[in-house]
């Protein structure tokens, strides 16, 4: 409305630009996101399903189907998000802005965490924190003499505890991106104005980092109350059912309406939540931090508290990354899971199908499934990077530069859903989206265009809020300049805002190739045999007892995650200054 | 483009036609006669629940070197949720559905036309009937109450269902979680629809009539009973073997998963044996099925891998049928000797599982199972 009251010739251009623009983005989002989960749905409102709802709210059934998870999905929503944006947002502060030692190792292990599979985290907890309550192999610490109450082998504390650990990485990404963005004039003008630094980081560096603290915490909370893995593995043995276990176990079962209303109120609980933390950030006006002008500030000097203060954030880090992969790498070796430690062997990743090993599985290296899944899932996360990230650019950039108005609210709104949506539930609702002909176009069930839509819809948060962060901080002005030389809308967008973003931007796409790689939720229905993907053999293993290869899988899915993120820092070292010494 | 995609459509509709046609016929011919077909076809794909599909592979490609075999282990719920996927989406990928479940399948799967029956003629005379009918049963899976051999030297720890009710049995009985497995439910509802043997073997343990307490039967009595002492949940029935089986345990839980699991004793470390003689009876025994998709790709080669899961003409069934010649499965074909090392199938004392009966109750019994978790 303010543009339009300013009516010069140059000012309509640039309302009518910015509708057309917002326009453009939401027939994407809605094509991508919007029409899947209206597909759902509808299929609730069926006169032969609608009574899944009066099931699941208000039936007999409702305390256990509906509240009672509702209750514990929301515990772990809250805590974990706050948890993860305290320790992200501590570690990123010290790798940023302190003078801590080893800042770099700090900076790149606190990355890894997200790249370890959840369920991977969850199993690696019971090997060492199992008691004797399911019977069979007791963990490590119980195996040693320690008596470990139920309290801590399973249910709620563990759950808390596996989350943060791998959710906390994602606020560090997040955070130190922003942190390192810090206009360091503001900085310095405090110091010589002679602000000591509780007071540089409460008035200048919480303040402008908002954005990436809010961004930090809804993301986290998303992934936490979404989260499937971790819950089934360390819950269900004291019967703890969150939503998203829930809704697993109804399309388990085949009682999908049930499942899909569930899968409904899920998204429109945290979509409360998440709206309420936009609320926070679109009520406040500029974010700026990138500006034409200024350097790096002084770190600041933690004096005696430098190695106290590494050796916190060392054993977060150890827990968080050192120990899981341990475990990991030594279940890939020993036959037998009952003693993690013995009778090494490197059949599984070496062997030749032998009848009296494994039941005839070879070595994954002569498993011709694994590898073909292998070269299926480097394209596929190649593609959605690529894909996820230039549709997230655009949807970051509308929202970013024409903040004001319904359609933005709505685009962001829309650019969250997916996050809220369990993976499950996703990919359920893309084999009834696009599984049939739509028209003239085929089917594309089974296709690996597929796999690539639905990846990039259903990551879309991540690469539109990653940028979103560092977009808002690329100041208008230089943009403005260009536009009063005349610069057109993609003129500007490649010749300033990409470069300026470029570190955003690629962080994005980095979360985007790994969060795919290893995801699982969402291509376990999507995926069909002619188009494997590594997680879902890794799980099939798993589940059917192989841990040894399904183990063997996961680290390399690690270690091309690892590989992907060393290969994004060299490139971005050049924008990555606090990794600078 | 567009000239180009109708007679795509054409052609497709002409090779459908013809493929319908030939599949009656396929339906009589033998296993020799499909193999030139099957050979011309080159591939086929399996959908299989269980993961011994890797061995049949290796087999199969032995006995038919120009035919490859893609087997996929995919559990029998992913499997049913799988082929209603692709059955909307018009896409046909499996040849081959080998699965359990027979409860949903046959709903789900048999009656909306997604798989179709075939009995190979070759073993048609050597299969009961009543495992020709609906779908051709392979074998009878398990799942019963396990306990821990080297714990309990002097055989099962429990003889009656209802002990594991009462305080010694206190957070010692383990299974999997009925709403994540569809096998676990058929177990429950098995359970159910056997109320009066339930309620008998109450009054056997406790000596007294059973007190319904608010519910309906027996059955459901029994699981809220279960439930209500601290039944512990798994996800996988590896678990529950691990669980129950690990060697060196004082105090070994007892737990349902099945028989067929005891085969990986050695290797795994385990020490699982079978509670056959607890009343009213251990568990369910219940049909593993052969059956081919509605319109598959490779008709011949698909009807050539179901002849060579039932086993060729040799004492126990050759190599198509070795990996599930083990103690604890029992193959339908009646000329195949029962395996030495298991309970022979007459003496089992587990519920023969009722399709068509479970189905009926099957989702009231999820609802039960639900409020008590």
């Amino acid at each position: 409305m303010a543009d339009a009251a300013m009516s010069g010739p140059g000012r309509r251009i640039y309302f009518r630009q910015g509708t057309v623009l917002k326009l453009v983005v939401l027939a994407i989002l809605v094509a991508l996101i919007v029409l899947p989960l209206l597909r759902t749905v509808l299929f609730t409102l069926q006169s032969e399903t609608v009574t899944a709802w009066s099931d699941v709210l208000t039936g007999r059934l409702s305390t256990n189907l509906f509240y009672k998870p509702l209750g514990n999905t929301l515990i772990i929503g809250v805590i974990v998000s706050a948890f993860c944006v305290l320790i992200g947002g501590f570690l990123a502060w010290l790798v940023v802005m302190t003078n801590v030692p080893f800042r770099k190792t700090i900076g790149v292990m606190a990355t890894l965490p997200f790249m370890i599979p959840s369920f991977a985290a969850a199993l690696a907890w019971g090997t060492l924190f199992r008691n004797d309550r399911v019977g069979g192999q007791i963990g490590w610490l119980q195996g040693m003499g320690a008596d470990i109450p139920d309290w801590l082998a399973w249910g709620m504390v563990p759950t808390l505890i596996v989350l943060t650990l791998h959710y906390f990485s994602l606020a560090f990404t997040i955070i130190a991106a922003a942190l390192a963005t810090v206009n360091s004039d503001l900085v310095e003008a405090a110091q010589i104005a002679g602000a000591k630094g509780g007071k540089i980081l409460m008035g200048i560096i919480l303040p402008v980092t908002t954005p990436a603290l809010v961004a930090a915490g809804s993301l986290c909370f998303a992934g936490a109350v979404s989260n499937f893995a971790t819950p089934a593995l360390l819950g269900l043995p004291v019967r703890m059912q969150t939503l998203s276990t829930r809704l697993f176990g109804m399309i388990e079962v085949g009682q999908v309406s049930r499942g899909y209303v569930i899968g409904i109120l899920l998204v429109l609980i945290s979509g409360a939540f998440l709206w309420a933390g936009n609320r926070i950030v679109s009520g406040r006006r500029s974010y700026a931090t990138i500006t034409g002008k200024g350097g790096r500030a002084k770190r600041f000097d933690l004096r005696a508290s430098r190695w106290p203060l590494f050796l916190v954030a060392v054993l977060v880090l150890m827990a968080a990354t050192v120990v899981p992969v341990i475990v990991l790498i030594a279940s890939s070796f020993a036959p037998s899971s009952a003693d993690l430690f013995a009778n090494w062997t490197l059949h599984y990743w070496i062997g030749e199908s032998s009848p009296d090993f494994a039941q005839g599985i070879p070595g994954i290296i002569h498993n011709a499934d694994i590898v073909r899944a292998l070269l299926v899932t480097l394209a596929l996360g190649c593609a959605v990077a690529v894909t996820g990230m230039t549709v997230g650019l655009l949807t970051s950039y509308t929202v970013a530069r024409y903040r004001e108005g319904t359609l933005s609210a709505a685009i962001t709104q829309i650019s969250f859903l997916p996050l809220l949506v369990p993976g499950i539930a996703f990919g359920a609702a893309y084999i009834a989206y696009l599984g049939a002909p739509i028209g003239p176009f085929p089917a594309l069930y089974g296709t690996f265009a597929l796999l690539v839509i639905a990846g990039t819809a259903y990551l879309l948060p991540f690469s539109v809020q990653t940028g979103r962060a560092v977009i808002q901080q690329v100041g208008g002005e230089l943009e403005e300049s260009a536009r009063i030389t005349g610069a057109g809308f993609l003129r500007r967008l490649v010749s300033i805002t990409v470069p300026l973003a470029v570190r955003g931007l690629a962080a994005g796409g980095l979360l985007v190739f790994v969060k795919i790689i290893r995801d699982l939720s969402l291509v376990v229905l999507l995926f069909t045999p002619t188009m494997p993907v590594l997680s879902v053999v890794a799980y099939r293993y798993a589940s059917e007892g192989f841990a040894q290869f399904a183990n063997a899988i996961t680290v390399i899915i690690l270690m091309i995650s690892i590989g992907a993120t060393l290969i994004a820092n060299a490139l971005q070292t050049k924008s990555q200054p606090w990794l600078k010494n | 483009m567009k000239v180009l995609s109708t007679t795509c459509i054409g052609a497709m509709s002409i090779l459908l036609s013809t493929a319908a046609l030939a599949d009656g016929h396929l339906d009589t011919m033998s296993a020799e006669d499909l193999l030139p077909l099957a050979e011309e076809e080159g591939t086929v794909t399996v959908y299989s629940f269980t993961s011994r599909i890797g061995r049949v592979e290796a087999a199969f490609e032995e006995a038919y070197p120009g035919i490859d075999l893609q087997g996929f282990d995919i559990s029998s719920t992913e499997q049913i949720a799988r082929l209603r996927a692709e059955a909307q989406a018009g896409v046909t990928n499996a040849d081959v559905i080998y699965i359990s479940d027979t409860p949903v399948v046959l709903t789900e799967l048999l009656e909306t036309g997604i798989i179709g029956p075939y009995v190979p003629p070759r073993i048609a005379d050597r299969v009961p009937a009543e495992f020709q009918s609906p779908l051709l049963a392979q074998r009878l899976s398990t799942k019963v109450l396990m306990y821990n051999e080297e714990a309990n030297p002097n055989g099962a720890p429990v003889s009656n269902l209802w002990e594991l009710t009462t305080d010694e049995w206190n957070g010692r009985v383990i299974m999997v979680d009925p709403l994540q497995r569809g096998d676990y439910l058929d177990l429950m509802t098995e359970i159910v629809l056997r109320s009066d043997q339930m309620a008998a073997t109450y009054e056997e343990l406790f000596g007294e009539a059973i007190d319904l307490g608010g519910m309906a039967t027996a059955g459901e009595k029994f699981i809220a009973d279960l439930f209500a002492n601290d039944l512990i949940l798994v996800s996988s029935t590896d678990d529950v073997n691990a669980a129950v089986g690990r060697l060196g345990q004082d105090n070994p839980p007892v737990g349902f998963t099945s028989y067929s699991d005891r085969r990986d004793n050695e290797e795994e470390g385990w020490a699982l044996q079978v509670a056959n003689d607890v009343v009213p009876s251990p568990g369910i025994i219940f049909p593993a099925i052969v059956a081919l998709a509605d319109e598959p790709n490779n008709p011949a080669a698909a009807r050539l891998v179901i002849d060579f899961l039932m086993g060729d003409e040799s004492e126990t069934g050759g190599p198509g049928l070795a990996p599930f010649y083990v103690a604890g499965d029992y193959v339908t074909r009646t000329d195949i000797p029962p395996h030495p090392d298991a309970v022979p199938l007459d003496d089992f004392n587990a519920w023969r599982l009722q399709p068509a009966e479970t189905a009926t109750i099957r989702a009231d019994v999820g609802d039960l199972v639900l409020t008590l978790q």
